[in-house]
């Protein structure tokens, strides 16, 4: 993927369950609290292994939020959920990968 | 506005001199200096005239070349007489740079190898007194927890102080310093395991009262390992230098590191060859007893700024021994003047990053 398209440009919580990425390629992702929950990256929703999922979207609850929203370095973002669930370190290659918009659903078919 | 700006026969005004100080580029901002915003201070009085260039670095590797081209393209302007030139500099931070924790800190640089006893150690200690001697605030911090060097090559070996909690910086070679070799005895080894590593680096960083700093040297371990990776999360890294042998095996292993710091997005300032060739000490003749060229090729197959050659050179080694960075105590030699060089052209590299722009984040 384009260095321009996973640059985000702006990262803006909409509400408290709501998140929006503006990129430099101009696109614009928004993400939901309990999806992204549900496809943490981290060890224990993920085997480190086989990359078979532990966590799926299907386990959270759609009442799910950000708890707390905060970069690291210069190449992800981290987030801490109403689960208290803290241990994701979000790329953002894989941010931009997760985008659900209907352009990029579209693409990825 | 001034009385004499509205000089009716053809005087010299604040636009005309402006007007003629735009044909001054910063060449590694690719901009003119009046746009810049660098000319300040600009005061005409009559065929005087005299202004500030404010630079990003005073370790500009360009500043006199600068201001002679500001001095002649004023002089040249009619009815100038005198042109007064005072060159001043304010380094800028890094945009993304954490404003809570290490507040004062304005750019932090890592320097990096891909393996060990490529010299890093004594490249970086030599850069950071090098940026001091140009008068700019700097800190070095030695990441390296299980094998550190920094208080052999700066002669220190007094723990620090605490205050409230908050260790204060050695002081040595105009710069302020820490190290874990600061804090246990010389002989005895940490063996621990990788949290407490990043513990460690985690409080060096950020439980040290390292007050207003322009740079922050951060020398790393040799390869990609867990000081790299908390490094690269916990702060926003202007950049970082990569120390390279000019041996071919050298360089492939440095590629590594490289691309560790791209993965996380980590800006590449530039490759420093150490011990490009060695100086014999009885007859001044150079040998390139590691191949010629290695690092600058590299530097122009991945694209990314050569920054200068350190010869392989005993008074490099010996001073490092006895504790004063060969900068500072040999300057007028060969090696430090390249050293010198070198970090000028870093702080250029570090210039250019600060107009760069992080993502804003609004999530309150």
């Amino acid at each position: 993927m384009a260095l321009n398209a996973t640059t985000p440009t702006k990262i803006k919580k909409l509400s408290p369950g709501e998140l929006q990425i503006l990129w430099a390629d101009g696109h614009e992702t928004r993400h939901l609290a309990p999806l992204l929950r549900g496809l943490c990256p981290c060890a224990s929703c993920q085997d480190e292994m086989t990359g078979k999922r532990i966590v799926l979207p299907t386990h959270i609850p759609d009442s799910l939020e950000f708890k707390k929203i905060e970069l690291v370095g210069q190449y992800a973002v981290h987030f801490e959920f109403s689960d208290t669930h803290h241990t994701g370190i979000y790329s953002f290659e894989y941010l931009r990968q997760l985008c659900r918009c209907p352009e990029c659903e579209v693409s990825r078919e | 506005m001034a009385i004499w700006n509205k000089d009716k026969d053809g005087g010299v005004t604040e636009e005309k001199v402006l007007d003629v100080l735009k044909q001054v580029k910063d060449p590694d901002l690719h901009k003119d200096i009046v746009s810049l915003g660098f000319v300040r201070n600009l005061k005409i009085d009559g065929g005087n005239v005299a202004f500030d260039v404010n630079l990003t670095t005073p370790a500009c590797p360009v500043k006199d070349q600068m201001r002679d081209e500001a001095i002649a393209l004023v002089r040249g302007l009619a009815g100038v007489k005198d042109v007064a030139v005072n060159m001043t500099a304010e380094v800028r931070t890094t945009p993304t740079m954490d404003k809570t924790a290490l507040k004062g800190v304005k750019n932090i640089v890592a320097v990096g190898s891909g393996k060990g006893g490529v010299g890093k150690s004594t490249v970086a200690v030599n850069l950071a007194a090098s940026l001091a001697m140009e008068g700019t605030a700097v800190g070095l911090l030695d990441g390296d927890i299980y094998g550190p060097t920094m208080p052999i090559m700066l002669g220190i070996h007094e723990p620090p102080k605490s205050v409230n909690n908050r260790m204060i910086p050695m002081e040595s070679a105009g710069l302020r310093f820490m190290s874990m070799g600061l804090l246990v005895k010389s002989d005895q080894p940490l063996i621990w395991r990788g949290p407490m590593a990043h513990r460690a680096l985690q409080q060096c960083l950020f439980d040290v009262e390292w007050g207003e700093l322009d740079y922050l040297i951060v020398d790393l371990p040799p390869g990609t390992g867990d000081i790299h990776l908390t490094l690269a999360q916990q702060v926003p890294l202007t950049g970082a230098v990569i120390v390279t042998t000019p041996q071919d095996v050298g360089l492939r292993i440095s590629m590594k590191t490289l691309r560790m710091f791209e993965q996380t997005r980590v800006p590449i300032l530039g490759i420093v060859e150490n011990m490009s060739y060695y100086i014999c000490p009885h007859c001044d003749s150079r040998d390139y007893i590691f191949g010629e060229g290695g690092g600058k090729r590299a530097a122009a197959e991945i694209g990314i700024p050569f920054l200068g050659e350190v010869p392989l050179d005993v008074a490099i080694r010996k001073q490092s021994d006895a504790g004063s960075p060969i900068v500072v105590s040999q300057p007028q030699s060969e090696s430090a003047k390249n050293l010198r060089e070198i970090s000028k052209r870093i702080a250029a590299q570090v210039s250019i990053r600060s107009y760069a722009t992080g993502p804003i984040l609004e999530v309150e």
